[in-house]
């Protein structure tokens, strides 16, 4: 079954349509990368699945339930807002630009979100979060605050931040399009673990090589629309449409 | 007696009216600043009436001259409401420079809310933070910082603005000032007072970027 099933979501920010009936389904354990020209609506997209952004129209359903069902803006979801954000936790997020919390140190930044919302002891929350920052390898950060450390560093403690909360789907927006060329390979190590160990992500990104290694299925955005979709050799190797093609030789 | 010798000798009286100045000062900025916080909340609120409400407030009491408030706190409002006469001076000093500083904190606390970059609430949305619990544990924080050096100018602001309560014939720096000017018949008496009212500056600028740099631990 798909973990996210989104359905012809359309996103209208005032008069301007920047998402048209767009369509994706990702099963559960599976990896889609998302890629497109600047402007294509990728951010929103990963945006309006964890209701940072809402939808105009269209249907969402995460892990099988009916996260929303909008037409005209009323969403006729059967959920209790206790319902939604439970399956809101469902979602991790990392973005661009960290969005660490810059007064709170590496361990801090991990812990928060499962003391405040899980209700975690502090000793729980605590070893959770050591174990997560070993594994994202910044066991000797652990009481250092974020302005010390590099934009990989940072981002890697985003990453553990989000898993600290135990989600089945991670959102990654551009995880390494921030960072200094010789730091972007640790971040995708990162995430190239994760997909080793089956985590569920949906990926916009821009590194092709990455998307190539780690993606089960690639997706092309333009204009608000999913123009072509598949399997990373066919999409990269044989681009069906045109402006996959013209998109692709601009960034290889 | 020389004019040192007399200076010297208005230092007590002046000292036990500054603590009318300072006491009123404190008061009003701390409790201007808890109320202020709840008007900037309301203020960016998603809730349109409070909102529109929290900006009426301000515009009012940033609008209209303190020393406009502080009479109508004491000579107005008794007037029209008999039940609210205050018959401590203190105290409604207290409520007119808490009601306008309020009003003054609360932009400057809303500014330093809306000057966290967005992502922040973003992040903390994302880990299924609730809005209290970004604002209380992500946002707020984070603003505190950024609000010492503005707080400190307001708090030397109320500092010289509670001289208007000379006005209600309450007995602070400033009235024991006049009081000693025309009793000893000179002018000669606004030469400590102004010492004194520059000390208190000095102290409490220098608390205060002593509380920025203690809040920068993080940088
Ligand atoms: N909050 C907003 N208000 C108005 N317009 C917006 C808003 N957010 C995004 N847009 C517009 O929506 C369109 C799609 O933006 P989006 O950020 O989703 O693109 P993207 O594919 O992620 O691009 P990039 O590669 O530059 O990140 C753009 O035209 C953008 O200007
Ligand atoms: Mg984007």
């Amino acid at each position: 079954m798909a973990l996210i099933e989104a359905k012809s979501i359309c996103k209208s920010f005032g008069d301007l349509a920047v998402l048209k009936n767009v369509s994706l389904s990702v099963g559960q354990g599976e990896v889609v990368c998302i890629i497109g020209p600047s402007g294509a609506g990728k951010s929103t997209f990963l945006r309006t699945l964890n209701h940072l952004e809402s939808i105009t129209s269209g249907q969402i359903v995460i892990d099988g339930q009916l996260l929303d069902d909008r037409a005209d803006g009323v969403n006729r979801s059967p959920l209790s807002k206790k319902e939604e954000s439970a399956i809101l936790l469902e979602m991790g997020m990392v973005f661009q630009r960290f969005n660490i919390f810059p007064h709170k140190t590496v361990l801090e930044n991990v812990m928060l979100a499962p003391l405040h919302v899980r209700k975690m002891s502090k000793e729980d929350a605590r070893a959770r979060a050591e174990d997560l920052i070993g594994r994202v390898g910044l066991t000797d950060k652990l009481g250092v605050y974020p302005s010390k450390l590099s934009g990989g560093q940072q981002q890697r403690v985003a990453i553990a931040r989000a898993l600290a909360m135990e989600p089945k789907i991670m959102l990654f927006d551009e995880p390494t399009s921030a960072l200094d060329p010789e730091l972007v390979g640790e971040v995708l190590a990162v995430i190239k673990k994760l997909a080793s160990v089956g985590m569920t992500m949906l990926i916009v990104t821009h590194e092709i090589g990455f998307a190539r290694d780690v993606a089960d299925k690639v997706v092309f955005m333009y204009d608000g629309t999913i123009l072509e979709e598949g399997a990373p050799q066919d999409i990269f190797s044989n681009p069906q449409n045109e402006r996959t093609r013209t998109f692709l030789q601009a960034v290889l | 007696m020389n004019n040192l010798e007399r200076m010297a000798g208005w230092i007590p009286p002046l000292i036990d009216a500054s603590k009318i100045t300072l006491s009123l000062s404190v008061i009003s900025v701390v409790l201007g600043m808890v109320a202020g916080t709840f008007i900037a909340l309301g203020r960016i609120s998603a809730n349109k009436a409070v909102s529109r409400a929290c900006s009426v407030y301000i515009f009012i009491f940033r609008g209209t001259p303190l020393l406009m408030q502080l009479f109508f706190v004491w000579y107005a409002l008794p007037l029209a409401i008999p039940e609210l006469t205050i018959q401590n001076r203190f105290l409604a000093a207290c409520i007119a420079f808490t009601i306008n500083s309020a009003a003054y904190q609360a932009e400057i606390i809303r500014a330093a809310i809306q000057s966290i970059d967005s992502g922040q609430m973003e992040a903390a949305k994302s880990l299924g933070l609730t809005y209290a619990q970004a604002m209380r544990h992500i946002i707020i924080p984070q603003s505190i910082k950024r609000l010492i050096p503005p707080v400190g100018n307001e708090f030397i602001m109320v500092l010289k603005d509670t001289s208007l309560v000379s006005t209600i014939a309450l007995v602070d720096l400033m009235k024991r000032t006049s009081q000693i000017q025309s009793s000893a018949s000179t002018a000669l008496v606004y030469l400590p007072s102004a010492a004194l009212y520059l000390i208190f500056t000095a102290v409490f600028t220098y608390l205060f970027s002593w509380l920025e740099k203690r809040h920068s631990v993080y940088e």
